[in-house]
């Protein structure tokens, strides 16, 4: 359904995004994993066409029969928040402290030609689809009058308004507190239509989607079924992820990856990953392509990183970019 | 165990296998603490919120401490109480055998030097104008004592290199910040550090660089650790005993392995129940 290939997002002579390749099928439900600094919300505003002045994206993603990238903004009036749609992580800012949250949810709808009075009755019906309660208050109601968990449900709402056929989610649940966060996996686990979750939590991702992308330096540097990354990780940053985020008991040491993420430009040439890996050796100057599980070929396969998923993006390939990979 | 009350005699539970039992070093006692909302009509006061409604807990000399609660539980009230950084409505809070609560700023001197702080957001705690050198010296300079070469000494310390002096804090990440806050706290080698979510801003990778660092720190330095989070796992990772805290109270207390594995209070349950973990999951 949603198909991107080759997708590279620039600012000036700065390569943030570089050659991003996946799909996602009806239903399916994708986490986009990696640290802050990899890329990962770069990805996500390429898609909505919402990245800022000065930084342009190539490649193509389409949805459906539609194009997402190269489209001029008058285009992407039109398919931003009804085919394609985004819920941002600090809903306090993300929502209009002037006016009435039912209003906002209406104003969605009336953007893309619902009718004013349709709109309104849909914002309640939303709003309690949502499972907020008592919806007809909370329609009334400011954005201040409400906690955060409830905030993100009227995001959630708002995105949901035109029906969208994708769901973008960038960290919607960092800033909650873990009981409500859990409430908001499972609602968003119902009603997305399609999902692109992105989060630096990999357990949080590991209780909601089904198949992973790991972002570092800009690149996927491993993709695949979450159970499969998650078990046999192959590319050391995905290892290493998984290590620092388990908690062992007292007396134990953290796992830790060394150093920190470099400022964007500040990554290393060839394999991005290389200045932290305990692994890296002379062969790693040169960049790794993304390639499944059989043999790792060299830089010289002619199809380059784009053939992760190919033309079926529903393939179960498990994929990583790494000349020494784990196992 | 209802109440985290009671000596170190009358509470075995406490100290360490093998060793002596330890004393007391931060006590609470019945600390509440009332605050007033801003008014809203002419006639009536302000609504009074009940932050905290009387907690009582102990922490002993040596002992790595965690509190565990969600935002509007009453943690970072009950941790501004500890820290004498705002007075409770009623209750004591002894240091060392001290009262600390309710006395005027020029009566803490001693507790300013026995207990420092860290706070969770690096970027607001560290002030950006200042170089590192004299961000990490400031508490030294705070309480008249000579800086010579402490400076070098703690950024070796936290694993930051020398040259770390003649920088400022935005050229740094913010696991690098989370160092510097660190050898900030240490300077005037304090017997306690209080940490306030140090961790929650950082990144997987770099979280466990700091943890590890914190528990280093406590190791040689022999230092007491009152570390608060919203996460009962990384409390389990660094701390002993644990106090959890929910709508004012602490609702359950005791030693962390116990808590996590045998959760006696509903509210405890459901924390850990809503935790996501990679473990169960796969």
């Amino acid at each position: 359904m949603l198909t991107v290939e080759g997708l590279s997002v620039r600012a000036e002579d700065l390569e943030l995004v570089r050659e991003v390749s996946f799909g996602i099928g009806p239903g399916e439900r994708v986490g986009l994993i990696g640290e802050s600094g990899s890329g990962k919300s770069l990805t996500a505003l390429a898609l909505m066409g919402l990245l800022p002045d000065g930084v342009t994206a190539s490649g193509t993603a389409r949805l459906g029969d539609r194009d997402l990238v190269g489209v001029p903004e008058r285009r992407l009036k039109d398919l931003r928040g009804r085919t394609v749609s985004m819920v941002f992580q600090e809903p306090m800012t993300a929502l209009n402290p002037l006016m009435r949250v039912g209003a906002q949810v209406a104003e969605v709808m009336t953007l893309h030609g619902v009718a004013k009075g349709r709109a309104r009755e849909r914002a309640a019906e939303l709003l309690g689809r949502v499972r907020l309660p008592d919806p007809e208050r909370i329609a009334r109601s400011y954005p201040h009058q409400l906690s955060g968990g409830q905030r993100q449900r009227v995001m959630l709402a708002i995105a949901l308004a035109n029906e969208p056929d994708l769901l973008i989610c960038d960290e919607p649940t960092t800033a909650l507190d873990v009981t409500v966060q859990k409430q908001m996996l499972e609602l968003i686990a119902e009603v997305a239509p399609a999902l692109l979750f992105i989060t630096h939590d990999l357990a949080v991702v590991a209780s909601l989607c089904e198949r992973v992308l790991v972002m570092y330096g800009g690149r996927v540097v491993e993709s695949g079924p979450l159970r499969e990354v998650f078990k046999h990780p192959r590319h050391r940053y995905t290892e290493g992820l998984l290590a620092a985020s388990r908690l062992p008991p007292r007396g134990t040491r953290l796992a830790t990856i060394p150093g920190a993420v470099p400022a964007a430009g500040r990554f290393p040439g060839g394999c991005v990953f290389r200045d932290r890996c305990a692994h890296a050796t002379e062969t790693c100057e040169t960049a790794p392509d993304l390639t499944g599980p059989e043999e790792p070929t060299g830089p010289e396969e002619p199809t380059g990183p784009a053939e992760l998923t190919g033309p079926e993006p529903r393939g179960d390939g498990h994929a990583f970019a790494c000349w020494h990979p784990r196992g | 165990m209802p109440s985290p009350a009671g000596t170190p005699e009358a509470d075995p539970v406490r100290a360490p296998a093998g060793g002596p039992a330890r004393e007391p070093l931060i006590e609470a006692r019945d600390l509440t603490r009332v605050y007033r909302r801003p008014r809203t009509s002419l006639t009536r006061p302000g609504e009074a919120v009940h932050a905290l409604k009387g907690v009582s807990l102990t922490v002993h000399r040596g002992e790595r401490f965690g509190i565990v609660g969600e935002s509007g539980s009453g943690k970072s009230t009950l941790l501004r109480l500890l820290c004498a950084l705002d007075r409770p409505t009623s209750g004591s809070v002894t240091f060392a055998g001290r009262e600390v609560a309710g006395l005027p700023e020029r009566s803490l001197r001693f507790l300013r030097r026995s207990l420092q702080i860290v706070f969770q957001d690096p970027m607001s705690s560290l002030d950006p104008r200042m170089r590192v050198r004299d961000l990490v010296a400031e508490p030294l300079v705070a309480l008249g004592e000579p800086v010579g070469g402490r400076v070098a000494e703690l950024l070796d310390a936290v694993g930051l290199p020398a040259s770390a002096a003649d920088r400022y804090p935005h050229q740094f990440s913010g696991g690098q910040r989370q160092r510097i806050a660190i050898a900030r706290a240490l300077a005037p080698r304090p017997e306690v550090l209080v940490a306030d979510e140090p961790v929650s801003a950082l990144d997987v990778s770099v979280r466990g660089q700091i943890l590890n660092l914190l528990a280093d720190l406590a190791d040689e330095l022999g230092l007491t650790l009152v570390f608060v989070s919203h996460d009962l796992a990384v409390v389990r990772h660094l701390c002993e005993s644990v106090a959890v805290v929910h709508d004012g109270l602490i609702v359950e207390t005791g030693p962390v392995d116990d808590v996590w594995e045998a959760p006696g209070h509903p509210y405890t349950r459901a924390l850990l129940a809503a935790v996501p973990t990679l473990e169960g999951l796969l």
